[in-house]
Formats: C-alpha cells, sequence, structure tokens
C-alpha cells in the first residue's frame, strides 16, 4: 500500500541545545537521500527543520528550489517535492522537529495543512500554508474558507485542545467541506493541535485519500482521568485491523514501551525495522511514529503514524 | 532419445572429441572455453546440463558455480587432471556432482551423465526437504514467540493465544508463521 508521506524524520537538540542533529527517520527505500539527511545538522533559522524550529510553528514548504531547504539536489532525485516541519515545544524549549516529505507521484491524493488564526475574523482559522497534491480544486476552497471555532477538523482541535480524528469525512456532518472532500476521493481526516498558547492557535490537519493514506493506521492515545495510564481513544486504518485492535486494548504506563517513552519525555519516537524491504509479502504495520501533543508542558494525547 | 541441452567448457577449441560424443549419444551441444561471461551465458541459454573439461579449473571458475547453484541449480559433471585435495573440496562446495580425475573414457560417458543427473536429482529433493524442514521449525519458533506475547499482553491461556493466532491468520489468508511475524512485527513497535 503507498502511503502519501515518503519519508519521515526526527531532528533533536544536540548537546548544547544549539542545533539539530538527526535523530532517526524512515526513508523507505530512498537510501541516497536518508545517506545525505543523516550527516546533517541545522542550526536555528537553518534548512527547514531549523525554521520551523525558530518560527515556532508547523510550515510546509512545497518549492524547495530557491528557498531555504537545504537538500534540493537530493530531494529532486528522490522524488520529493513537498517537506512539513512540525516543531515539538514543551514550553517555550524545543524538545525535536518532526520532518514529512511527500512526493510527485501522479495519483498521490491528499493534505496537509497548518491552520491559523484569522486576525480579520475573530475566533476563526484560516490555512496558513498547505499541500494538496493533486487536489488543486480542494485547496482552492480550502484557502478561501474561515474555519470558525469548534466547527470542523482544525476547528474541534483548536476548541478541544486535543487531536481529532474523523472516519468517513464525506458524511461528517462536523466537517465543513464533506462536499469538496468526496469530489477529491478525501475519506479520513486528522488534526493535532500544535501550540503552547490556545490564543496563538496552530493547527495541523491531515487529510487522507483511499488510494494514498497518510499511514497504514493512525492512533490517538490519550491520559486516562487519574493520569496513571495513556489509552487509546481511537485507532484508524483503511483496512480493519484486529491484530492492531488487540495491541489497542493495552494501556500503557509511563516510561514503559515506546509510547510510555514518548510520555516520560515528550519527546516523539520512531520504532520498527527501519530497512527496506523488512516482510514486503506481509505488507504490514512495522513502524511507527508517535508524535507527543504537549501543551503548557503537560502531555495532552500522543498521536501515531503506523506504516 | 536423450535430447537434452549440454553447455560444454572446454580449454582447448580445437579438440571435439568429446563434443563429437556428446552429439553421437543425442546431446544438443554448445562448446565454449570459460571465461568471464560463463554466468551470463548460463542464463541465457539455460542448458540441462553443464559438462566441463579443463586441466585445472580456476577459483574463478568454482566461484562462479557457487553463485549459480543459488540463482539457477544445475547438473555439473567436470572432467579434470586436477587432482589436489583442495579442487576436490571447492567441487563439493560448488555441488558439482560428478568429479573425474583423469581422462574422459568416451565408453562410460552416457553412464556418467545418467548417474550425475539422477545424484542432482536427489540432492535437489534433499535441498528442498531440509528447507521445509527450516521453515517449519522457523514457523514454529515465531509461533511460539508470538503465542508468549500474546499470554502476556492479553492474559490469554496458550490455548487461547494459539487460537486467536489462527483466527487472524485466517481472516487474512495467511500461514499461522506470517501471522506470527506480524504479531512479533507489531509488538516490536511498541516496545
Amino acid at each position: 500500500m503507498k502511503t502519501f508521506i515518503k519519508v519521515t524524520e526526527i531532528w533533536i537538540p544536540d548537546k548544547e541545545r544549539t542545533q539539530l542533529e538527526f535523530g532517526s527517520g524512515l526513508y523507505g527505500e530512498l537510501i541516497d537521500f536518508k545517506a545525505d539527511s543523516e550527516q546533517l545538522t541545522f542550526a536555528y533559522n537553518e534548512g527547514l527543520p531549523g525554521k520551523a524550529w525558530a518560527e515556532g510553528h508547523p510550515i510546509v514548504l512545497t518549492e524547495f528550489e530557491h528557498s531555504y531547504f537545504k537538500r534540493t539536489i537530493a530531494a529532486k532525485s528522490a522524488g520529493l517535492t513537498c517537506g512539513i516541519a512540525i516543531p515539538i515545544f514543551s514550553g517555550d524549549f524545543l524538545m525535536a522537529v518532526v520532518v514529512f516529505f511527500c512526493g510527485d507521484d501522479e495519483d498521490h491524493a491528499g493534505a496537509i495543512e497548518v491552520w491559523d488564526k484569522n486576525v480579520n475574523v475573530e475566533n476563526n482559522l484560516k490555512v496558513m500554508n498547505g499541500y494538496y497534491g493533486t487536489l488543486q480544486h480542494f485547496e482552492t476552497i480550502s484557502r478561501q474558507l474561515n474555519m470558525p471555532k469548534g466547527q470542523g477538523l482544525a476547528g474541534l482541535a483548536w476548541e478541544s485542545g486535543m487531536p481529532v480524528l474523523v472516519e468517513d469525512i464525506g458524511q461528517a456532518t462536523t466537517f465543513i467541506r464533506t462536499q469538496d472532500a468526496q469530489l477529491a476521493g478525501i475519506t479520513v481526516g486528522i488534526s493535532i493541535p500544535v501550540y503552547n498558547n490556545p490564543n496563538e492557535p496552530y493547527i495541523l490537519a491531515f487529510l487522507s485519500a483511499k488510494a494514498t493514506p497518510i499511514a497504514k493506521r493512525i492512533q490517538i492515545w490519550i491520559p486516562n482521568k487519574e493520569g496513571t495510564q495513556l489509552i487509546c481513544q481511537q485507532g484508524y486504518s483503511k483496512h480493519n485491523n484486529d491484530l492492531a485492535k488487540i495491541f489497542e486494548t493495552l494501556p500503557v504506563t509511563k516510561g514503559i514501551g515506546a509510547l510510555g517513552r514518548v510520555w516520560l519525555t515528550g519527546m516523539p519516537i520512531i520504532t520498527g525495522n527501519h530497512e527496506p524491504g523488512y516482510n514486503p509479502e506481509l505488507d504490514n504495520l512495522s513502524k511507527m511514529l508517535a508524535i507527543p501533543v504537549i501543551e503548557q508542558g503537560r502531555l495532552k494525547a500522543i498521536v501515531s503514524f503506523l506504516f | 532419445m536423450n535430447r537434452l541441452n549440454v553447455l560444454l567448457i572446454e580449454d582447448d577449441p580445437n579438440i571435439t572429441l568429446l563434443e563429437d560424443e556428446l552429439k553421437e549419444i543425442g546431446f544438443i551441444c554448445l562448446k565454449t572455453p570459460y571465461d568471464s561471461t560463463f554466468l551470463t551465458l548460463v542464463k541465457d541459454i539455460a542448458p540441462n546440463l553443464i559438462i566441463f573439461n579443463l586441466e585445472i579449473p580456476s577459483n574463478a571458475l568454482f566461484a562462479d558455480l557457487q553463485t549459480l547453484s543459488h540463482q539457477l541449480a544445475l547438473p555439473i559433471i567436470m572432467f579434470t587432471r586436477d587432482n589436489h585435495i583442495g579442487t576436490i573440496n571447492q567441487a563439493i562446495k560448488a555441488d558439482v556432482c560428478a568429479l573425474i580425475v583423469g581422462d574422459v573414457e568416451h565408453k562410460r560417458l552416457n553412464s556418467i551423465i545418467n548417474v550425475a543427473i539422477a545424484r542432482f536429482k536427489h540432492q535437489q529433493a534433499l535441498k528442498t526437504a531440509l528447507e521445509e524442514a527450516c521453515a517449519k521449525l522457523e514457523d514454529r519458533k515465531v509461533t511460539d514467540q508470538a503465542k508468549a506475547i500474546l499470554i502476556k499482553t492479553q492474559n490469554f491461556t496458550e490455548d487461547e493465544a494459539y487460537h486467536t493466532l489462527r483466527k487472524l491468520a485466517m481472516d487474512r489468508k495467511i500461514t499461522l508463521g506470517e501471522m506470527a511475524k506480524n504479531v512479533i512485527a507489531m509488538s516490536d513497535l511498541f516496545k
């Protein structure tokens, strides 16, 4: 199964915390791009990860050439056309930057958007930047839209301060662009709040089409009422996955297992087999990216993307 | 009458004794000296049998034969004057079916070929049986490992773990071993 996201990276502050170094990554078959990337470091405001750090919010970069992007030649030869950098902050301090790259296949439908506060319309969000693959019409509609707080994927995430996963988006009453999404073949959406201060919201929205889903499975884990364990609130994949459901019944204890470590440290994590060609006949879930959602220094949720 | 394709590798292109004999027996025979294009040639013409008639087989040739045994196993007969123990060991490692040190005895040629082909078939059957046994053992190992994961994480009994695993495998139309690998891979993600 092809996924919309081709490459995933985690960049972490070095010992002095003055520049970003390679943490881990999922590159699939793109081993040359991996080799070019893992030796790099990025200073504050340098390259895509450094820029996201300096700006303090997610960035979508759709034009690599003649930009601050540092890996233009390598990305071009790997067929990557768009980069998304998501800084993970705990208060003022950067924990890590997660970077996604999308490709240039003809049939890669889907969208990744960053919404921020619309200064002209109170309590509304607007698309700050976004990548829409081949969905040009959907892009036009989206960029003209005002999203009120509490409505639509992004508005709901802003109101609740929590990630929101909507399955069967074409039928969802809460989604504002239902008809346009249906036309564009978008079936699933997830929005993730990436901010420290609710008055300056940044919402990341992933819209997933059936042919090229964002990931093979997406999960939202949240702390229980007592704050003693993480519980899987929602899990979604295109195909029913009973095995994943079994593992989603397991509560997570702080510090134990991959998700427990994300909770303990506030750091995103990549787990699983990083080598290309691992169990290809199974076409199954063998890699995971887990991103913490932190507000005012507290973990509110973990979103995991399984590939 | 035999109509098998034979690739004959000989040092001397001017001596056609063996080639003539093979044709007389009824084989279709292509004769060529050994060189670095040997593997490509074998893949291109896909012979039923390879016969070498060489004074001293080189290390490069044995390396090629080892590669060939992994990619396209074929019955191989080698006539040579080299009786060093090192050459014999290399021939065995390269899955040569018959190694005859000394002159080619033409009246025995047909029976040498028949024995070599029979030995090759027997070796292949043993290889397949060994691979199947190894795969079964591996399946059993991963199935036990996957059951242990389900027992530990889901508080299943061994029976429940086995039945869950089997149902998951049946739903996906894959083998128990493949399903067990899935469980292990999934468990690794959350480790």
